[in-house]
């Protein structure tokens, strides 16, 4: 009985065929592919041989690229990658860059803090009154971990305790009384 | 967390509930379209629509009937809740929220898909805040704020566990009185030595010696005091923490495994370690020292009063100055010194870094870099310490300097008072005394506040376990029997969390003495279904009779006494192997032992060792291997001639060998008792009876080995992928 089984059992080639396809780089620009906006608010997609009611957008270097190798992955839990935009400057209409920068912004949710206004540390935790690019917030840090993460020697990424993130992209730019209130993470 | 959030009026006056329309849940979000924070936007589902009201404006209204899926899909550091129209079959985000309201939206749109599917479960939601919705400070792991809503109630708790030691607190105050008049009376005894005997002209001999040994009386009464204090004040301490101990080891034994499993395990280690010795901490070093310094201050600037109530004034006056200076420089030293540890960590995580992975970096060629990184990294940590004791070599006298300025302030007004004669010099030197008691313990009570807050918190977060009710508790009248194996699964419906089904609708009968094979792929509620079986969680719907009486009337202790159990990780505990063993049944005979051994398989190799059974096993034991541990496992379980066997991945991971040898070994132990396996080997349970294959929350496929071959169905499927697997391993 075991010997059928083998024989017809899984296509090897399929399998095959479907971990080349994985490793294939698909470049998507504007001559292979049209993405359009849905009513719903997310993006749809249609390629050379393919409609996708609504496609995904990743970035593959959000601290470093923001706008370079947009990964566009399927809608689903799987998120199987279709393609990718090499240059979201360069490779798409301006209309296309302004919808997938869109969605990308829904994606991210990565605060900028512009203003510190106010730090204040309690037995533990420290208190962040802060105004950011998407308004002004308050929010809370564990002092001892990771809660602040140095990307570059000026450029500080903070973790609060429900696991937002805030930015500050430059420290330099802060002012000096603003440095003196972070200066316990600097 | 609440999945109900109270909204306030003018949100309600937005829309008209109907006839019978109630608000299920309700969550504020906090992104607007824009993208911009928001305070005043609201998830609102009733038990007919959806209203998601954004910036005090209805955004979004919808039927419950005409949409077809809500889901909470988690983005980057955010979240959006996204809807499914049922017309035009389009996916629309309707909300977006940061991770503070991302679990509660995840909870509600399972709420909402359970409505949808005309299900009348509610969806509860028990993962703790964060942060206090009132204050905004940061919970520690506790349901309420200790800040806020716990204080009193926690310390009135606390009162009543103290409430066992009265006579101790009662011995430990009043010594705390007498050393503190002891200390008082020093100082009196000087001033009349001074003035009386040396400066009054007419002093002698035996007054000298009177007052030398009323000093000596007073020092040997002072060490003795602080001797008595310091241990009754430790066994105080250690008593309630103890107490406190010894509770929460109780309740977290008895607490239902969902509890235990929501949290990681090192938490409640540290809830019975460290936060009961915080209790025990504040016992011994302030609650002793709050009481004497207290006493002592008190009485002194009474005394003082007696002497000189302008110089007392005076010196009172300094007081606070002195306190809130030392409370600046205490908080500039913490954050200089909390940098330099930081430093230190980087330091330390750098260096660990690189020796961890030191073949990376000789194999790359990279040894002067990394050098580099971490003469770099050294650098800023050398440069801060430096300058931290460069600060406070510098700083702390000055410090000191200034705290005794009130003193300075006192000895010249009072000097100038003894000179005018206002004053005599035994007073002054009186008075002096009694002003350094007065900024002695300064430094001290700067950090009291921090002290009485962490024990506050510790408190919460014990009381946060003490007062949970365990879901799992003896009917009122539970019975006790001997089981003998008949289990019968009746509609029996279970998830962990509410808005999760892990068993929908389970229908199953098992014979007393069958064995049954559980099969399905992971993560679809094979040991679910057996934890259920164990009574580790009830059902939530539904019946699970054991005998024909539902598992709920028997008495939990003796039910689980009736049952061997078999893990996939086979946990022993620090022992010998005969406690191990014996851990099932504690009165088991040498005899009952061997005999259990030898069915399993795990004589032999006990008899091999050196110590026999009693081989100490264990982290700092003797070292098993897995298939050895797995052994002993097996015969702990049969040491109790259990009627319900289960085994959850018994023989996983093992090499052929140890699986021919424990296959055998259950092969005996199954014999004649109902047993529920669970195998990942199909091969495993080529014995079974009967098979059953769980997918999609239910029981797809039963029957036997060959019934279910020729189904062709999945069970079918994952047979051939084994052996595909097998044969592609045997190909390589």
């Amino acid at each position: 009985m075991e010997q059928d089984l083998y024989a017809e059992e899984f296509d090897l080639e399929q399998m095959e065929a479907e971990t080349e396809a994985m490793l294939a780089l698909n470049y998507l620009d504007r001559n292979n592919s049209t993405f359009r906006r849905t009513p719903g608010g997310f993006v749809s997609l249609d390629t050379e041989d393919k409609h996708y009611a609504r496609v995904q957008v990743f970035r593959t270097f959000p601290f470093t690229g923001k706008n370079l190798y947009i990964s566009i992955r399927e809608a689903d839990e799987k998120a199987r990658e279709i393609g990718i935009i090499h240059d979201l400057d360069q490779d798409v209409d301006e209309e296309t860059r302004q919808m997938l920068t869109e969605q990308m912004e829904l994606r991210y949710f990565t605060p900028i803090i512009k203003k510190v206004k106010n730090v204040k540390e309690e037995y533990g935790f420290a208190y962040f009154d802060v105004v950011t690019d998407h308004g002004p917030c308050r929010f809370a840090i564990h002092m001892s971990g990771n809660a602040v993460v140095h990307l570059t020697d000026t450029r500080l990424l903070i973790t609060d305790l429900d696991e937002n993130r805030f930015e500050i992209p430059d420290t330099r730019k802060l002012s000096n009384k603003e440095l003196k209130k972070i200066g316990l993470f600097l | 967390m609440e999945l109900n959030v109270k909204l306030p009026q003018e949100i309600l006056s937005l829309f008209q509930l109907r006839d019978k329309e109630e608000i299920r849940y309700s969550s504020p979000f906090d992104i607007n379209r824009q993208g911009q924070f928001t305070n005043s936007s609201y998830g609102i589902l009733t038990n007919n629509r959806l209203i998601i009201v954004e910036d005090r404006q209805i955004v979004y209204e919808k039927e419950l009937a005409e949409l077809s899926a809500m889901k909470c899909e988690s983005q980057v550091n955010s979240g959006i809740l996204v809807v499914t129209e049922k017309d035009t079959d389009t996916a629309r985000h309707v909300a977006r929220f940061s991770m503070k309201q991302i679990s509660r939206f995840a909870s509600i749109a399972k709420g909402g898909m359970l409505m949808m599917e005309g299900s009348r479960r509610t969806v509860e939601n028990r993962e703790y805040e964060k942060t206090c919705p009132k204050c905004g400070r940061a919970l520690p792991g506790t349901r309420v704020c200790p800040k806020c809503e716990g204080k009193h109630v926690t310390l009135m708790k606390f009162v009543r566990l103290c409430s066992n030691y009265k006579r101790q607190f009662l011995q430990v105050a009043l010594m705390m009185l007498f050393a503190s008049a002891i200390n008082l009376a020093g100082p009196i005894f000087q001033q009349r030595f001074i003035d009386d005997t040396l400066l009054s002209g007419h002093g002698n001999v035996p007054a000298v010696i009177r007052f030398i040994l009323i000093m000596a009386v007073i020092t040997v009464l002072s060490i003795i005091t602080r001797y008595l204090r310091s241990l009754w004040s430790a066994k105080l301490g250690a008593g309630i923490s103890m107490d406190i101990r010894e509770k929460l080891y109780h309740r977290i034994q008895i607490l239902t495994l969902s509890f235990i499993q929501d949290r990681r395990p090192g938490e409640l280690m540290n809830r019975i370690n460290n936060d009961s010795a915080n209790i025990r901490k504040f016992m011994e070093d302030a609650f002793g020292s709050i009481f004497y310094q207290i006493v002592l201050m008190l009485g002194a600037i009474i005394v003082m009063l007696t002497i000189s109530p302008g110089l007392t004034l005076l010196s009172i006056v300094f007081l606070p100055l002195a306190f809130s200076l030392s409370v600046g420089f205490r908080k500039v030293i913490h954050r200089r010194f909390h940098m330099q540890s930081k430093k230190g960590d980087d330091n330390n995580s750098a260096l660990q870094d690189v020796i961890s992975g030191i073949r990376v970096v000789k194999s790359f060629g990279k040894e002067q870099y990394e050098s580099e990184r971490f003469k770099a990294v050294s650098q800023t940590y050398a440069n801060i310490q430096k300058n931290n004791e460069v600060f406070w070599a510098a700083f702390y006298p000055m410090l000191t300097f200034i705290m005794g300025m009130g003193i300075y302030f006192v000895t010249a007004l009072g000097g100038f008072k003894a000179l005018d004669g206002s004053l005599s010099l035994g007073q002054l030197l009186q008075f002096i005394t009694y002003a350094t008691m007065l900024y002695g313990p300064l430094g001290w009570m700067t950090h009291l506040p921090r002290m009485i807050v962490q024990m506050l918190t510790s408190l919460e977060r014990i009381y946060d376990v003490l007062d949970e009710q365990p879901k799992i508790h003896n009917a009122e009248h539970p019975i006790s029997r001997e089981i003998k194996g008949d289990v019968v699964f009746k509609d029996v419906c279970f998830g962990y969390r509410s808005y999760e089904t892990v068993l929908d609708k389970i229908n199953f009968e098992i014979k007393k003495g069958e064995m049954i094979g559980i099969v399905g792929a992971s993560g679809t509620g094979k040991s679910t279904l057996i934890n259920l079986v164990m009574h580790l969680y009830d059902v939530d719907d539904g019946e699970l009779l054991i005998d024909g009486i539902n598992i709920n009337d028997y008495r939990l202790e003796d039910f689980h006494r009736q049952i061997g159990v078999v893990l996939q990780e086979t946990f022993l505990f620090s022992d010998t192997i005969l406690n191990n063993m014996r851990f099932a049944k504690p009165d088991a005979t040498y005899e009952e032992i061997i005999r259990a051994a030898k069915m399993a398989n795990a004589h032999d190799f006990i008899c091999k060792t050196p110590n026999g059974y009693n081989t100490y096993v264990g982290e700092k034991g003797f070292n098993l291997s897995g298939g050895e541990r797995q052994r002993i496992a097996i015969a702990r379980a049969i040491l109790n001639d259990p009627k319900l066997l289960i085994l959850d991945e018994a023989t996983s991971s093992l090499d052929t060998e140890s699986e021919y040898l424990i296959q055998k070994a259950l092969q005996r132990l199954t014999a004649g008792r109902t047993t529920l396996a669970i195998a990942h080997r199909l091969s495993t349970l080529k014995d079974a009876d009967r098979l059953i294959v769980i997918d999609g929350h239910k029981i797809a496929e039963c029957g036997t080995h060959n019934e279910l071959l020729e189904q062709k169905g999945i069970y079918y499927q994952l047979v051939t992928a084994q052996l595909q697997m097998q044969t592609l391993k045997e190909d390589a």
